[in-house]
């Protein structure tokens, strides 16, 4: 007589897991189409959230890598007008003189550097037949130091240049692309806005940010532009710097504010109207940006979890009223209550945990492909967190929805179950 | 003519059990007061007719149903104390089910129909696959291991039913209307299966309402009303 259990491999929990597995994996197989169906609102919601965390976390990882190549160390000064001092008509600037008092007067910086864009004097650059819309940017030696820029070919704007208002230019690469210009054109003539410029200087190529071309621009003599351009266009330049100590940067920030705004007359209430601008409070930007965004996928994929939980959960129910005689059968057998209320637990767990996995590799391909579509885009990239957590969240939905009908079946009086028709 | 006393042998016995369902308007009983005991190895028909009571009283005995009162014990083993789970594990140790519609799984093979019982008493999966194999060359069915149910005739799918009753080498063997749903032909195979089971020393108790299967039987209860109308032991056939 066998008559004892016999054979206690495993404790009975765990056997009871692995039958209900094996039984679980039976059942899925068996209905296999409408498995996939039922797991579709776990797999497009973990899809979605995957891919969009992977476009996210590829940009921001490129971003943050770029931002620090450019150096976080460097600070951009700006004046800052309200909007509502904007509608009143009232633009606040920073004029060349006030960088001259900050030069000669602030401590604690490596070097500083004026900046203008002169607008009205255009951006049209051409070399023969050719022209090509560029950003032009006065500034002075000072420049290369601050910003970290290099010369391939050639050499940077000296001071002489700029004392001496020479019509010279340091040109990025995709200008010398763009007017199909030879790669080493030291020397040659470029005309900007019909007068001519003798380039100088020929920059290493920095590549994009973004999808923004770093290499399109000339940079010429501040004071070259200020006398082509008239003085209208130093009313308003950018001041940059960089301090000498990045860990004394809010001391060197304050000496700033504090000559500004007595230039500025600015009464003690009033507030700034200038600001600081630096690749380090870009970055903290952006991140914000992204944590957003990853927070509102965050709700997307809750939302489509809970339908997708709530898809299984019906699923699953039909499935026990279907399988009512045989759970009939099964506790004639000698099944126990826990035996299929584990049995039908794990299915449902299965079944959210295969959507989840679906939707995984799903939300990467759709970002991998996306990222390969579109021009200038990081490639994607899931982070183990992410993974983590739709696996982990589709467990919870498995057994949460899968609750319900696993007690229904569990206690399914077995008279009534044989006789269901 | 009703043997009341209670003997040793028991493996089975029953006092007066009362099942009993509420209706709208009055309690309908479906048992009255039967008492009743079987000894090992004894060959039982229980015959009446529809709505006597019969698989009410079956329910019982297998223990998938409780009754309203009255005691009942099963081998040594006093079924109205028992929690649920205890229920479960009486079913798996101590009696074999077969149904009139076979009731296997219908996603299973004849072999895991059969291995299905062991699966609730922890057993090995290479332990369980022998012993069905073993059930299934029992009531010759060993080279249909791997069919399954809609691949079987009716007598073959009941044959696949018998072999999963008996791999738990149970107590006894419970029939409710076993060849009700098979031809007059199978019906004759199936029963010499029964009769060659009893002869090998398993009890067996089959609930039918065709007088030539209460002829194999040794003993004949018939019910009517909840009640039990008879009880007659008889010579065994040859
Ligand atoms: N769950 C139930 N609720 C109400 N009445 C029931 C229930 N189960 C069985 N009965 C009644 O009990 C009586 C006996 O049923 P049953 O034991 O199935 O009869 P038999 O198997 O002899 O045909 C029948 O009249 C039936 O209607
Ligand atoms: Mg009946």
């Amino acid at each position: 007589m066998l008559n004892s259990p016999s054979g206690f491999a495993m404790p009975k929990s765990l056997h009871a897991v692995w039958e209900g597995t094996r039984a679980a994996l039976h059942s899925i197989r068996a209905h296999a189409m409408r498995s996939m169906l039922t797991t579709l609102g776990i797999i497009i919601g973990v899809a979605a959230v995957i891919a969009v965390v992977a476009i996210m976390q590829g940009l921001s990882s490129s971003i943050t890598q770029q931002l620090d190549d450019l150096g976080s160390d460097m600070v951009t000064i700006r004046a800052y007008t309200t909007q509502e001092d904007q509608l009143l008509g009232f633009n606040k600037t920073l004029s060349y003189d006030d960088f001259l008092v900050l030069k000669s007067k602030v401590e604690g910086v490596e070097d500083m550097t004026a900046t203008m864009q002169p607008f009205s004097f255009g951006s049209t650059v051409s070399y023969g037949r050719n022209s090509v819309q560029t950003q032009i940017i006065g500034t002075d030696s000072s420049y290369q130091n601050v910003v970290r820029i290099y010369p391939e070919y050639g050499r940077f704007l000296s001071e002489s240049d700029d004392l001496r208002r020479r019509r010279v230019a340091f040109v990025g690469t995709s200008v010398l692309k763009k007017l199909n210009m030879s790669e080493n054109s030291v020397g040659e003539f470029i005309s900007l806005n019909g007068e001519w410029f003798r380039v100088i200087g020929i920059a290493e190529t920095q590549g994009s940010i973004f999808g923004f071309d770093q290499d399109n621009y000339i940079i010429t003599p501040f004071s070259t532009m200020r006398s082509l351009s008239g003085d209208q266009v130093t009313r308003n330049i950018d001041i940059m710097f960089r301090p000498s100590d990045p860990a004394k940067l809010p001391e060197v920030q304050e000496q700033i504010s504090q000559i500004l705004r007595k230039r500025h007359n600015l009464e003690k209430d009033d507030a700034d109207d200038f600001e600081f601008h630096s690749a380090e409070k870009t970055k903290k930007q952006f991140d914000s940006v992204t944590q957003s965004v990853t927070l509102v996928a965050g709700g997307v994929v809750g939302i489509s979890l809970l339908v997708g939980g709530i898809g299984v959960m019906n699923i699953m129910l039909v499935s026990v009223t279907e399988r009512t005689r045989e759970i009939g059968t099964v506790k004639a057998l000698g099944a126990t209550p826990q035996f299929i209320m584990i049995q039908f637990l794990i299915e449902a767990l299965v079944l959210s945990l295969f959507g989840g996995i679906i939707g995984l590799i799903l939300g990467y391909g759709v970002a991998s492909m996306l990222t390969m579509v579109m021009p200038n885009m990081p490639s994607a990239l899931v982070p183990l967190w992410a993974i983590t957590l739709a696996l982990g969240f589709t467990t919870a939905i498995g057994v949460i929805f899968g609750l319900a009908p696993a007690m229904k079946a569990a206690r399914l009086n077995p008279i009534d179950a044989l006789r269901y028709e | 003519m009703m043997p009341t006393e209670a003997q040793d042998t028991a493996i089975i016995s029953m006092n007066n059990i009362v099942k009993s369902y509420q209706m709208a308007d009055e309690t309908f009983y479906a048992l009255k007061d039967v008492s009743l005991s079987i000894e090992e190895n004894d060959y039982v028909a229980i015959i009446g007719p529809s709505g006597s009571g019969k698989s009410t009283l079956m329910n019982i005995l297998g223990c998938l149903d409780a009754p309203c009162s009255g005691t009942y014990f099963l081998g040594e083993q006093a079924v109205a104390s028992l929690s649920e789970v205890e229920l479960a594990n009486l079913r798996n140790q101590s009696v074999g089910f077969i149904f009139q519609s076979f009731n296997l799984l219908p996603r299973a093979s004849a072999l895991e129909n059969v291995m299905q019982p062991l699966v609730y008493r922890f057993i090995a999966v290479k332990e369980r696959k022998r012993l069905a194999m073993e059930a299934l060359e029992r009531v010759g069915l060993g080279n249909k291991i791997h069919h399954l149910p809609n691949q079987l005739s009716g007598g073959q799918r009941q044959r696949v039913a018998i072999a999963r009753a008996l791999v738990t080498k149970p107590k006894i063997l419970l029939g409710d209307e076993p060849t009700g749903n098979l031809d007059s032909q199978t019906t004759l195979e199936i029963m010499a299966l029964f009769d060659e089971l009893h002869a090998e020393g398993h009890t067996v108790v089959l609930i039918t309402h065709e007088p030539e299967i209460a002829d194999h039987c040794h003993r004949v209860i018939r019910l009517k009303d909840g009640c039990i109308e008879s009880d007659v032991r008889r010579q065994a056939h040859a």
